[in-house]
C-alpha cells in the first residue's frame, strides 16, 4: 500500500481522539459520525447497561489478532425462541455497515414498546446483531489502511494478508466467483470456514438451531439480493423471496426516495462463491439476504458521516418489512 | 448490421413508445457515422455476425452508460459540468461470435455538482461496443446540453482561479477524509481529478470491469509557463467485480475551454480475475510506485 498514507492517517486519527470525548451514555452517543472499534465496544457495553432487561452482549468467539467478537442479543423472554439474525461489517471497510448496525441497536431499544408493529416482532423472536463482524480489519483501516476489506489472517507460503470472509463460506466454496490468490481481496482461504470470523457465526447459528432469517449488510451499490452468489440455479422459494424484496425495497424507497435493485446475487450483481447468505440458505434458513447500502459510486466506501442516519433509518424500514413477514410465516 | 432496415424492437423496459424513436434516430446517425468511416468498429454484415443479446446481463446496461459518460466528461473537458449517470431508459444490445458486444441506450444523467434544489435530469444516448475482454471500449455518445455554455465556461474559470490560488504542495493528507468529507476549499482538486480519472476509468473498462474513483491523495500542483493547470495526484479506483483498490498516477493539464491531457500509470498488483474462474498466476509482488 501507499507508505505515505500510514503516517497522514495516524496523524488524522490523533485529530479524531482529541476532539472527541467519551461518550458516558447512548444517548450522547453520536449517531452521525464514524466510531473507532473501542467506541463501539463502549457503546454496546452502555447500551447492556441501560436496558438490562432486553439486551445482553455474548462473546461468540476471538478474531485472528485476538480481538473479543460480540453478538448483541434482544430478547423478551422465551427459550430459544425463532430469531432474527443480522450483522454489519464482515468487510471492514463498508462503515457504513457498522456505523448502521449501531443506531440499529439504538433503534431497537427505543421502539420496543413504542412501536406497536415493532413490539409484536420483538414479543415472539429474538434478534442477534454483530455490528463488527470483522473486528481486525475494522482496526485496520482505522490504523493503517482505510480502504482495507479482508480479514487479517496469515497465510503460510504468502506475504500477502487476509481472506475474504464472504467468500470463506461453506456454499460453493473455491468454486468461480472467488479467488484462490491470498493477494486477491476476495480471496476465499485455504478451506470453508478456514477464518475464525467466519467459524464463530456457522457455529453459532447451528448450535442456536432456530434462527429464521439472516441478513448480512454490505456496501456499496444500493441492492437487495437473495440466493444464490454461486450458482445461476434459483432457490426453490425463488418467488416469495423476491415478493419480500420488492417489499422490502418500496419501504426503504419511501422514506428519502433511495432506490434499490434487488433480485437473486448472481443476476443481479455477479457471480460470488462461499457467501454468507448461500450458505445459511442451505442450512434451511429461508429468509436469507444481502443488502448493499448506499451510494451507488460517488462516495462509493466513503460515504460522507452526514448520510448515516439517513441511510440507517430508510435501512431500518426495510429490515421491518422482512422481520414481519418472517413473524407472520413461520415455518 | 443494418439498422436502418429493421423494424424497431419493443423495448424490453416497456417504456412508453414516444421514447422509442430517440433509439430510431440514434441508430440513424451512428448508421451515417458509420458510413463516414467512423471508428466504432462494426463493420459490414458479414462481419462476425451481430445477433441481438437476450442474455445481457443486467448489470451491464448500468456499466455501458458509466463508462460512456466518462468518455463523455473527458472529452467535454468541464469539471464544473461533469455528469453522473441517473437511469437507463432504453437499451439494446448485441453479441457476435467473438463475444464481442454493442449495447446502445438511452440515459438520463444528473450534475455531479448539482445546483442549489436544482436536480434537473440530462440525456444521452450512446452506443458503446465492448471488443471481449479488451479494455478502451469504443464509445459514441450524445447529450442535450444541460447547463448554458457561457454558464458552464464562468464556471470553469472560477474553478480554474481557485486551482490557482491554492498553496503548493497541497497540505491534505487525503479527499475525500476518511469519513467522507471535503473541505469546500479542496473541492475544485476533487473535480479536476474526477474529470482526469475519467480518461483513465474509460480507458481500463472491460465488459467485465469497470470502476470507481474512491479517493485522492499525493496532491501536486506545478507552475506552468502558459498559466494552464498542471497538477499531479495518485487517485485510488475501485474495481468491479474484482473488489481491488488501483492505485493511478495521474498526471492532467487542462485550461478552460481546451481539451484535457492526461497521462498515467496504474500499478497493477494482479491480473485481473474474470466470472470464468481462471486460475490466476502467482501474485505478483507490488512494484515501486513510480513519482512524478
Amino acid at each position: 500500500m501507499i507508505e505515505d498514507v500510514q503516517s497522514l492517517l495516524d496523524e488524522e486519527q490523533e485529530q479524531m481522539f482529541a476532539s472527541q470525548s467519551r461518550a458516558r451514555s447512548t444517548r450522547t452517543f453520536n449517531y452521525d459520525t464514524y466510531h473507532t472499534l473501542e467506541e463501539i465496544y463502549d457503546f454496546m457495553d452502555l447500551l447492556v447497561a441501560e436496558n438490562p432487561q432486553l439486551v445482553s452482549k455474548l462473546q461468540i468467539g476471538n478474531s485472528y489478532e485476538g480481538r473479543p467478537i460480540y453478538v448483541l442479543k434482544f430478547s423478551t423472554g422465551g427459550s430459544n425462541r425463532p430469531a432474527i439474525w443480522i450483522d454489519t461489517g464482515i468487510h471492514s471497510r463498508e462503515w457504513i455497515t457498522q456505523a448502521s448496525g449501531v443506531w440499529f441497536a439504538k433503534k431497537i431499544t427505543e421502539d420496543y414498546g413504542q412501536d406497536a408493529a415493532f413490539t409484536a416482532i420483538l414479543d415472539n423472536m429474538d434478534i442477534f446483531l454483530e455490528i463488527v463482524t470483522n473486528p481486525d480489519g475494522f482496526a485496520y483501516t482505522h490504523s493503517k489502511n482505510r480502504l482495507w476489506r479482508k480479514t487479517r489472517s496469515l497465510t503460510s507460503g504468502s506475504s500477502c494478508v487476509g481472506v475474504d470472509a464472504n467468500r470463506n463460506w461453506d456454499a460453493g466454496f473455491g468454486m468461480s466467483g472467488a479467488s484462490s490468490s491470498p493477494c486477491s481481496e476476495t480471496y476465499h482461504g485455504k478451506s470453508a470456514n478456514s477464518e475464525v470470523e467466519v467459524k464463530s457465526v456457522v457455529d453459532f447459528v447451528n448450535d442456536h438451531g432456530n434462527i429464521k432469517a439472516f441478513l448480512s449488510i454490505h456496501s456499496y451499490s444500493q441492492l437487495l439480493l437473495y440466493p444464490y452468489g454461486y450458482k445461476t440455479e434459483s432457490p426453490a422459494d425463488k418467488d416469495e423471496l423476491d415478493q419480500v424484496a420488492k417489499s422490502a425495497v418500496a419501504a426503504l424507497s419511501s422514506l428519502y426516495g433511495t432506490e434499490y435493485k434487488y433480485g437473486s446475487i448472481i443476476t443481479t450483481i455477479y457471480q460470488a462463491s462461499g457467501g454468507s447468505i448461500d450458505w445459511t440458505y442451505n442450512q434451511g434458513i429461508k429468509y436469507s439476504f444481502t443488502f448493499e447500502l448506499r451510494d451507488t459510486g460517488r462516495y462509493g466506501f466513503l460515504l460522507p458521516a452526514s448520510q448515516i442516519i439517513p441511510t440507517a433509518q430508510e435501512t431500518w424500514l426495510a429490515l421491518l418489512t422482512i422481520m414481519e413477514h418472517t413473524l407472520n410465516n413461520p415455518y | 448490421m443494418q439498422p436502418l432496415r429493421q423494424p424497431l424492437p419493443a423495448s424490453r423496459r416497456g417504456n412508453p413508445l414516444p421514447a422509442a424513436p430517440l433509439l430510431a434516430l440514434l441508430l440513424l446517425l451512428l448508421a451515417l457515422q458509420e458510413a463516414a468511416g467512423a471508428p466504432a468498429g462494426s463493420g459490414g454484415p458479414e462481419d462476425s455476425g451481430w445477433r441481438q443479446d437476450t442474455e445481457l446481463p443486467r448489470q451491464l446496461l448500468s456499466q455501458a452508460a458509466r463508462v460512456a459518460l466518462h468518455f463523455f466528461n473527458f472529452r467535454a473537458g468541464s469539471p464544473s459540468a461533469l455528469r453522473m449517470l441517473a437511469e437507463v431508459q432504453e437499451s439494446r444490445a448485441w453479441i457476435n461470435q467473438k463475444k464481442e458486444r454493442k449495447v446502445d441506450l438511452v440515459f438520463t444523467t444528473e450534475l455531479y455538482n448539482p445546483e442549489e434544489g436544482n436536480k434537473r435530469l440530462g440525456k444521452c444516448s450512446a452506443r458503446v461496443f465492448f471488443r471481449n475482454e479488451k479494455p478502451r471500449p469504443a464509445v459514441n455518445v450524445t447529450c442535450a446540453q444541460l447547463i448554458e455554455k457561457k454558464k458552464r465556461h464562468e464556471e470553469d474559470y472560477q474553478l480554474y482561479k481557485r486551482m490557482k490560488q491554492l498553496q503548493n504542495p497541497v497540505d491534505v493528507v487525503s479527499i475525500p477524509d476518511n469519513h467522507g468529507h471535503i473541505d469546500p476549499s479542496l473541492k475544485p482538486i476533487w473535480d479536476l481529478a474526477f474529470l482526469g480519472s475519467s480518461y483513465v476509468m474509460w480507458e481500463k473498462t472491460t465488459q467485465f470491469l469497470h470502476y470507481y474513483m474512491a479517493q485522492l491523495s499525493r496532491v501536486k500542483q506545478w507552475k506552468t509557463n502558459d498559466d494552464a493547470i498542471d497538477f499531479g495526484y495518485t487517485v485510488l479506483l475501485h474495481e468491479f467485480s474484482t473488489q481491488e483498490i488501483i492505485p493511478c498516477h495521474i498526471h492532467l493539464v487542462w485550461y478552460p475551454g481546451k481539451p484535457l491531457k492526461v497521462k498515467y500509470h496504474c500499478q497493477e498488483v494482479q491480473t485481473p480475475e474474470e466470472a470464468s474462474g481462471t486460475e490466476e498466476g502467482s501474485a505478483v509482488a507490488p512494484t515501486e510506485l513510480s513519482n512524478f
